[in-house]
């Protein structure tokens, strides 16, 4: 967190050290859990992290978290239909698993709050570092999710669906996946909701030797609600992650990515894409680990800065000392379509190791005059043509998904944000 | 390299002697007590024998010195620095004026010949004092014939001469000490000393601000482009001295400068402080060209001694139409903290920004730049080459930002690092920022070592390996050293050569 002291504490740094103390006999968790959730208030109670912190240098989170919502017990959100259909379903509603969820061959499924109770969770429940502010807010509060175990060998043949979806107040939910030797599964995380809540969100990865996974996060929080989310992974020896991420919504957002390749041959693909409308505030920051030789991974994201949103990609790409022969590129590209948006990227690279190809590029710029000037010589307007020209610039990293039934679930959720932002 | 542990062992070999500018000179010196307080700075001013004014812009900056603290945002890590345990004034005791060179040290001559500046030694230097401008003119043997080259030399904390002043003077240019600047150019100086840094910048500019205690004056007014190039040698000699030098330089209407400054010091076990701020100015269709070759003292095999380098340049294109231009090839110090920006202030501005950044033994470099635009329809380029060795760290860090008004900006940033040895590392942080969506920004940065590919390719043609690595490192650099005035080019080829010994070759 803050290095510094505060001088005085916000009005959002008091409603959440308070609802700590009014929630904490509620939280379950045995003498381990709840330790770790001690040290994370201290935590919070240092102050929320400014733009002073390096890795939250354009979200200033002490400012920008103006509002927090009360808990609200009353709140009822609804399960809504996968974006693939006939994937198995497993919600979380308003901060709560539910007790029924459909089997699955080859996977069982916990409630969070039992591994809670349990203890065994408790080694992931520390944040990563001192500026983890969104993994001390989650481990103060969580208090449900789920823990999804695929067996060894396991091989899904539909997606399993992981649904947090709020109403309003404050949600803490944790979503923990392990992935056994060589098994292979798609997953998709659904963020969305109705209400203006505060989301905290941290989801936990591990994938064993030789698994192979696509994880989907679809955000789609409407845009009065706060999301702050974290992805962590552990990719071990010859395993595969392709992680997509969709941002398309919310009012202020934060959606953390951490991966560490722990086996050689491990191999990490990100895509992104933030739409970004009204006056949004969204940060997608990564930070990626080549902790060991004969590692690859390559990541792409495209922004749409409409309205008067401000977006930030930061991306950080760690090549250990011993991790020789990585090969780690990085994209990010934004159309700044507004006058009033703005977007800042920090692209970085650390290497600490001779034998590596790195590399990053960066892009900020409008629509390309010439592919415009090219449609609308042929007749189309100005306006379709910019639409057209938009949607194939973030479409196109969905086509990189080789599964067509995903690919197409994908498109739709980007159609419906066209539709509704123009 | 493929065969890391021989790079290793090469890179220990590394001894003091690849530092060929340590030696030291004995010169009776004029010293200021050690350490800081305002009867220090008090003693600098009446020194340098300043109007009140000067006095009171450096003691508010004092004091707002003493509420800053360090910055630690930096990637490099250094033991903390004792502030009071610097000599902040330290002057060789002659004190020549152009008119009584005779008066000038022999030793200081002979530091100056042993460097290599283009004083042009004893008979140029001389010539400064009975020739008139038409007997400059004529060519002299020296190997920097093909230009001619206008010195200021500073030797710790005072400039001792500087050269060529008189046929600057009838072209209008106006090059000289800053402290003789503030005595006989105030207006200029009042008008324009803190306009781009102001002595509020940061704590090592402020500390500047406060205790600089000289440097270099350029004033070229409207419409002139000055004939020569010039340059500044900087030279740390005393033990336990700080330096912290002022340049200044304003580029009028339409008028073109050309300036190299170059720095050496001797070999010494404990570190250093250099402190410098440079302010460039540049009115409408101004262009100043601003090149460095930066070979501090870097410290000794085990990273003992060396300079701290923490320095601030930044430079104003104030005027439509103004050009900046950094160039710097940065081998020597023991720490580089050092960012040439430029403000892109005037529509169609632009601003460039070429480096190199050689980093071996334990040195630690970070090092870059920030284009800010505020301009309507301005452009700046960034060109960024990086090359570790030994133990050392370099860091590339950089920002470039559109402002709301700053319709057309445009941004085109290349840094490339190249590691030898793995016990070495190569960061990259830039910073973008759009505020404008017609602003149009492009990055790329990429890390390799040597490709195994290159390397045969050179080799099978029959020449040997560490040749072969000279050679594809020169290749790497070349955007940049083109950019440098020729005469400096080839010093700064060999620069990165001698660097580089005992990891490449």
């Amino acid at each position: 967190m803050n290095m510094h002291t505060q001088p005085q504490r916000t009005p959002a740094e008091t409603a959440l050290i308070d609802a700590f103390g009014d929630r904490l006999s509620l939280l379950p968790g045995d003498g381990a859990v709840m330790l770790k959730r001690d040290d994370a208030i201290e935590a919070i109670k240092h102050g929320l992290p400014t733009r002073r912190v390096e890795s939250w240098h354009y979200t200033d989170l002490r400012r920008l978290l103006s509002v927090v919502p009360d808990f609200d017990p009353t709140a009822l959100a609804k399960a809504v239909a996968p974006i693939v259909e006939g994937s198995a379903v497993l919600p979380v509603l308003n901060g709560k698993s539910e007790a029924k969820v459909p089997a699955i061959d080859g996977v069982a499924v916990q409630s969070l709050s039992e591994k809670l109770i349990d203890g065994s969770i408790a080694p992931g429940l520390d944040p990563y570092g001192s500026d983890d502010a969104i993994g001390a807010l989650n481990t103060a509060f969580v208090a449900d999710g789920y823990f999804v175990d695929i067996a060894d060998g396991a091989e899904l043949e539909k997606p399993i669906e992981l649904q947090n979806l709020q109403a309003g107040g404050q949600t803490h939910v944790r979503l923990a996946v392990r992935v056994g030797a060589g098994a292979k599964a798609v997953i998709v995380e659904r963020q969305a909701g109705d209400g203006a809540a505060l989301v905290s969100s941290v989801s936990q990865l591990v994938l064993g030797e030789g698994a192979e996974v696509t994880w989907l996060i679809v955000q789609e929080q409407p845009e009065m609600a706060t999301h702050l989310a974290q992805f962590k992974a552990h990719i071990g020896k010859n395993a595969k992650l392709t992680l997509f991420v969709m941002n398309a919504g919310g009012k202020l957002v934060r959606q953390e990515v951490m991966v560490k390749t722990t086996g050689e041959g491990a191999d990490f693909k990100l895509r992104g894409i933030n739409l970004l409308a009204g006056d949004t505030h969204s940060d997608v920051t990564m930070v990626l680990d080549h902790a060991v030789p004969h590692t690859t991974s390559t990541e792409i994201i495209r922004n749409v800065v409409t309205g008067k949103a401000r977006g930030v990609f930061q991306g950080r790409i760690n090549v250990h000392q011993y991790a020789q022969k990585t090969n780690a590129k990085m994209a990010c590209n934004t159309l700044l379509l507004s006058d009033d948006g703005e977007f800042s990227t920090k692209p970085e690279l650390e290497i600490f190791a001779d034998d590596v190809v790195c590399g990053h590029g960066a892009t900020v710029t409008e629509i390309d005059h010439d592919h415009l000037f090219y449609l609308m010589a042929r007749g189309v307007d100005e306006k379709s043509a910019r639409g057209l020209l938009v949607k194939a610039f973030v479409a196109e990293v969905i086509e990189e998904l080789d599964d067509e039934t995903i690919v197409e679930a994908l498109e739709a959720r980007l159609d419906e944000w066209f539709v509704t932002h123009g | 390299m493929p065969a890391v542990q021989d790079t290793i062992d090469r890179v220990r070999k590394i001894d003091v002697d690849q530092y060929k500018y340590g030696f030291q000179t004995e010169i009776a010196v004029d010293k200021a007590p050690k350490g800081l307080s305002e009867d220090i700075i008090r003693f600098i001013s009446a020194k340098k024998d300043e109007p009140s004014w000067m006095l009171e812009w450096r003691l508010e900056a004092y004091r707002r010195w003493l509420t800053l603290e360090e910055p630690t945002w930096a990637r490099v890590h250094y033991p903390k620095i004792d502030f009071q345990d610097i000599y902040y004034y330290a002057a060789p005791k002659s004190t020549p004026g152009p008119s009584s060179l005779s008066d000038v040290d022999p030793e200081l001559l002979k530091v100056y010949e042993k460097l290599g500046i283009p004083l042009r030694e004893q008979e140029i230097l001389a010539g400064v004092q009975k020739t008139d401008a038409s007997e400059l003119e004529e060519p002299s043997d020296n190997v920097y014939k093909s230009g001619r080259v206008a010195v200021d030399a500073v030797f710790d904390s005072v400039s001792v001469v500087t050269t060529f002043k008189k046929e600057l003077a009838q072209a209008g240019v106006i090059f000289c000490s800053i402290s003789e600047a503030i005595r006989e150019h105030p207006e200029l100086v009042q008008k324009y000393l803190g306009s781009v840094v102001p002595t509020s910048d940061n704590f090592y500019a402020t500390l500047n601000s406060a205790v600089f205690t000289d440097g270099s004056f350029v004033f070229v007014p409207k419409g002139v482009r000055c004939p020569m190039e010039l340059s500044t040698y900087f030279r740390m000699n005393e033990k336990n001295t700080g330096q912290f030098e002022r340049t200044l330089i304003i580029a009028e209407e339409g008028a073109y400068v050309s300036y190299l400054e170059g720095c050496t010091a001797p070999q010494r076990d404990e570190n250093q402080l250099h402190a410098a701020v440079v302010e460039l100015v540049a009115l409408d269709d101004a262009e100043i060209k601003y090149s460095t070759v930066q070979n501090w003292y870097p410290g000794d095999a085990e990273g003992k001694g060396g300079i701290y380098n923490f320095v601030t340049k930044r430079g104003d294109c104030r005027g439509d139409r103004s050009k900046i231009s950094w160039t710097q090839v940065e081998t020597g110090s023991a720490i580089t903290w050092k960012y040439p920006s430029c403000i892109l202030r005037g529509d169609d501005s632009s601003g460039e920004f070429y480096s190199i950044a050689v980093s071996n033994g334990y040195q630690q470099v970070d090092s870059g730049t920030k284009m800010i635009h505020l301009g309507k329809n301005t452009s700046s380029r960034i060109i960024s080459k990086g090359i570790a060795a030994g133990f050392s760290q370099n860091t590339y860090r950089g920002q470039v930002s559109a402002h709301r008004k700053a319709t057309n900006a445009r941004n085109f940033t290349n840094c490339d690092s190249l590691l030898i040895g793995d016990q070495c590392g190569a960061h990259t942080v830039p910073y973008m920022e759009a505020k404008n969506s017609t602003a149009q920004f492009e990055h790329e940065a990429t890390t390799s070592k040597i490709s195994e590919d290159q390397k045969f390719y050179v080799m099978q043609r029959g020449i040997p390996e560490e040749e072969a690595i000279a050679l594809i490192v020169n290749g790497f650099v070349k955007d940049v050293i083109q950019q440098l005035p020729m005469e400096f080019a080839v010093e700064a080829q060999k620069l990165i050569g001698i660097s580089l010994e005992g990891s490449v070759g």
